[in-house]
């Protein structure tokens, strides 16, 4: 008996977190462009070219 | 290269050769390429401008509202001109996230809005404008209008609402199966007060926060004693929710699933179409930033008399369009956009007016025509006062009627308005019946309340919030991937009843692109006289010359000199050392080299030439040494494919009709090839959606496509309008129904798309309201099993979703 009003709360714990997760998300906008995001596999210099892009500029600069 | 619409197609010069890009993004990435390195790129970006010549020194002024503080840093939107696919995207955001200072930099490929943040005393606005533009991109300003804002506000709102009723929706039906298990299984009284409990409070704010609106609407509507939709659905679950309510008191079955998935469907069918919605608006806001924000003003007092040496003399200098008075005097240089309407004082230019008109060939300007708003002056400098400013360019009434037309409510209200027009009386009439029976025949009245509202339950048709919708997402996304966009619901509605297809003739029947289609040469071979007029056309800017130089690809240009070019007539130039002229028979005859002509040709040839022209086709001479040396016919040619679709809309049903501002003679050659009965020409693009406002009071429901604007009042006009093939922006916006791809047949599977799609909603409809309303007899006899309200509902949904995957065409 106990164990089914423990899987109860359970399952209402999830779904309240599953809610509250979805409110999150649209509040921060992650619903505002959802054409954008299917391209983003199709761009691959993220992150580390692009610093290395700005130190070399920065060097260029400063000679 | 790929297949880009001409006027969204960017042109540059790559080591001479003419290249052809979809957008300025994949120009640079070709550069980027071919420069073999990103170092290289950046130090060339500098000096290097592509696409349309649009450079001149932004007012940074104008973007100087938009800034705000964001921390320690500074924030602004900016619209991106010239954006049209996600490289564009790409480039943007790396140029900007490169250049030092700039801490984030975000476009929405959408709404074409970059959002950008940087640090103020490392960078400031101008230099990042100059940054965007030296890639090719025009920024302007984003001015947020109140409405855009509230309209985003409103879809957050919807998705919340609709979000939250899923979630607590779907915890709800995990202890409604229990209770369904339990009624035929039996379940211990305690556990089963449990459930209730816990059902009810998932169910309150399904209703009472996702579902208030609903039940606000409902209100005012009563208060008008009207009945939509709103009513039925508050009816339907506030009953069922007390109904449950009162269930729990007295230990019987409970019905909070039904009240919870009404609500939760009908908000899903809301979000579905607010979708569309968004859509079409963020079209027209970007249709606003075809308006440039600035214009070379002339310093001199209007009321003067104008001499050129005083307009030659007089100082220019740059401001917003928005200043701009009826009387000012502008300058436009070639390549530069027309800000506002105008007439011509002096200069004679040719300007683009294909994004008003539709029309390919440029109009000639010179001194007492009338220039346009938005339109491109293409070779020659302009000078010419202003007429109309603001909201009274031509170009800003469009955009208002087109405004205006989206807004308008559809002359028929939805079909399922329609039919909830007398369900809901009906209901309430049979619910009052019900309680009053059970009086009549001397039950409690407790007892005959309850059975009153279980009627009510029973009658309500959660499945009907999706039978409209869900029909119309199957339908149009079938059409989009045929390349036939759809604007809404209520298009496929009037679309369904049109019997009368009216259709432009130039770029829908037509081409409307004119192609080379024969050249004869006089005393030399054809190959040598398109290589001559390859030399004399390829500086011209003239579509009919265009159509020439594209014949004559592949062949090698001579060297010309003293070239020069009679806007409207024809050019001249020295080809090895000798005058060459190229023009209209008229051109040629005021150059001097009367009599040539007819001397040049045979008989044959001139009786050719006049079939030719009588068909509509332009003819061209060439000249060189004073004498015939070519003849070419340019003509617009009617589509292959455009027969067959006149023969596909007669076979759906339809009669078909053309109408041009061509002349006659033309019309009627392209009228006999694609046997169209009914020719209307020339008329005027006002006497066009004339034509069509007498047909429909003729009781006609009329179909126009087109592709200009000169269609644009009658697209607005017709029940449907179609936008065909490269359509103007405007076109697009002032259709109901808008076809991508240059393919006439596409309008005939457009109808019967629409045709089918309709008739898929009303059967949905009837599969809605069908088992609910079998179920109501049980109900008013006071013996509703819960598992009949359950069945129905299901059975209800499942009939209306597997019905509207039928709403597409083979």
């Amino acid at each position: 008996m106990w164990s089914m009003f423990l899987l109860i709360l359970l399952t209402l714990c999830a779904g309240f977190a599953g809610w509250i997760f979805f409110l999150w998300a649209v509040k921060t906008g992650q619903y505002d462009d959802i054409e954008r995001p299917k391209y983003r596999m199709l761009e691959d210099d993220e992150g580390k070219e692009e610093k290395e892009e700005n130190k070399d500029k920065e060097a260029v600069k400063k000679d | 290269m790929l297949e880009v619409p001409e006027r969204d197609a960017v042109y540059d010069e790559i080591n001479g050769q003419r290249k052809v890009f979809c957008c300025h993004g994949c120009n640079g990435i070709y550069r980027l390429i071919r420069n073999e390195g990103l170092e290289d790129f950046y130090s060339k970006r500098r000096n290097w401008t592509p696409g349309p010549a649009e450079d001149r020194a932004v007012d940074i002024s104008a973007f100087l509202d938009g800034l705000r503080p964001a921390g320690s840093e500074m924030e602004t939107d900016i619209i991106l001109d010239g954006i049209r696919c996600a490289s564009c995207v790409w480039l943007n955001e790396k140029i900007l996230l490169a250049t030092k200072g700039i801490s984030y930099a975000n476009v929405n490929y959408a709404t074409h809005r970059a959002k950008i943040r940087w640090n103020p005393g490392k960078i400031d606005i101008g230099a990042i404008i100059s940054r965007i533009k030296s890639i090719g991109y025009t920024p302007k300003p984003f001015l947020p209008k109140a409405w855009e804002d509230e309209q985003k506000r409103q879809a957050r709102d919807l998705l919340i609402r609709f979000g939250t009723a899923s979630f607590f929706s779907m915890q709800l039906m995990l202890f409604s199966i229990a209770l369904y298990a339990g009624y035929f299984q039996g379940i211990d009284e305690r556990i089963k007060l449990i459930f209730h409990m816990i059902s009810l409070a998932l169910t309150t704010p399904v209703l009472f926060y996702a579902g208030w609106p609903i039940i606000k609407g409902s209100f005012r509507s009563l208060k008008n004693l009207t009945f939509n939709m709103d009513v039925l659905v508050a009816a339907g679950s506030l009953s069922a929710y007390l109904y449950s309510i009162e269930q729990i008191m007295t230990g019987g079955e409970v019905y909070f699933d039904t009240a919870a998935m009404i609500i939760t469907l009908i908000l899903l069918g809301r979000y579905i179409e607010a979708g569309a919605k968004r859509k079409a608006s963020e079209t027209i806001s970007r249709l606003m930033q075809l308006n440039p924000r600035e214009a070379r003003k002339l310093n001199v007092s209007s009321d003067q008399a104008v001499s050129d040496d005083r307009l030659h003399l007089a100082v220019r200098q740059m401001v917003p369009v928005s200043s701009l008075r009826p009387g000012d005097l502008l300058e436009v240089v070639p390549g530069e956009k027309i800000p506002v309407d105008g007439v011509v004082i002096t200069g004679s230019s040719e300007a683009d007016e294909s994004m008003l008109t539709g029309e390919s060939r440029p109009s000639r300007k010179s001194e007492g025509t009338l220039v346009f708003g938005g339109t491109l002056n293409l070779f020659g400098s302009l000078v010419f006062r202003v007429t109309k400013t603001g909201k009274e360019t031509v170009l800003a009434q469009i955009i208002q009627a087109v405004a205006d037309a989206q807004t308008r409510r559809a002359p028929i209200q939805s079909v399922a308005d329609r039919v909830i027009g007398f369900f809901v009386p009906a209901v309430l009439l049979i619910s009052l019946l019900t309680f009053l029976g059970w009086l009549y025949h001397g039950a409690p009245t407790s007892r005959a309340v309850m059975n009153a509202v279980s009627v009510m339950v029973i009658a309500c048709p959660c499945a009907l919030g999706l039978a409209t919708p869900l029909a119309i997402l199957i339908g149009t996304s079938n059409g989009a991937t045929r390349g036939i966009l759809i604007k809404g619901g209520d298009v496929i509605e009037k679309a369904a009843t049109v019997d009368f297809a009216v259709l432009d003739k130039t770029g829908t029947i037509t081409e409307g692109k004119p192609v080379l289609s024969d050249a004869i040469g006089v005393g030399i071979p054809v190959s040598e006289a398109l290589r001559l007029a390859l030399s004399l056309e390829r500086r011209s800017e003239h579509s009919l010359g265009k159509a020439i130089v594209e014949a004559a690809r592949g062949l090698d240009p001579y060297e010309v000199a003293a070239f020069s070019a009679v806007p409207g007539r024809g050019v001249r130039g020295m080809i090895h050392g000798k005058p060459a002229l190229i023009g209209s028979r008229g051109f040629i005859v005021s150059e001097g080299i009367n009599g040539t002509i007819d001397a040049g040709l045979d008989g044959k040839h001139t009786l050719e030439l006049m079939e030719s022209e009588k068909s509509g086709s332009t003819v061209i001479f060439l000249c060189h040494d004073g004498s015939l040396r070519g003849v070419f016919v340019v003509s617009d040619k009617v589509r292959k494919e455009a027969a067959e679709a006149v023969d596909m809309l007669k076979t759906a049903g339809l009669s078909v009709a053309m109408v041009t501002g061509d002349n006659l003679n033309t019309a009627e050659a392209v009228a006999k090839k694609t046997r169209i009965e009914s020719v209307k020409a020339p008329v005027s693009p006002l006497e066009k959606a004339g034509e069509i406002r007498r047909l429909e009071k003729e009781g006609r429901h009329v179909l126009m496509a087109g592709d200009g604007v000169n269609d644009a009042p009658a697209l607005v006009e017709a029940t449907v309008g179609i936008a065909v093939g490269r359509a103007t922006d405007i076109a697009l916006e002032s259709a109901d129904i808008v076809i991508m791809r240059s393919d006439l047949r596409l309008v005939a599977d457009a109808i019967m798309l629409t045709k089918k799609t309709f008739r898929v909603i009303r059967q949905n409809i009837f599969w809605a309201f069908f088992y609910n309303s079998v179920a109501i007899p049980l109900a008013i006899l006071g013996i509703l099993h819960p598992i009949m309200a359950a069945g129905s509902m299901a059975f209800s949904s499942l009939s209306v979703v597997g019905n509207s995957l039928r709403a597409r065409i083979r």
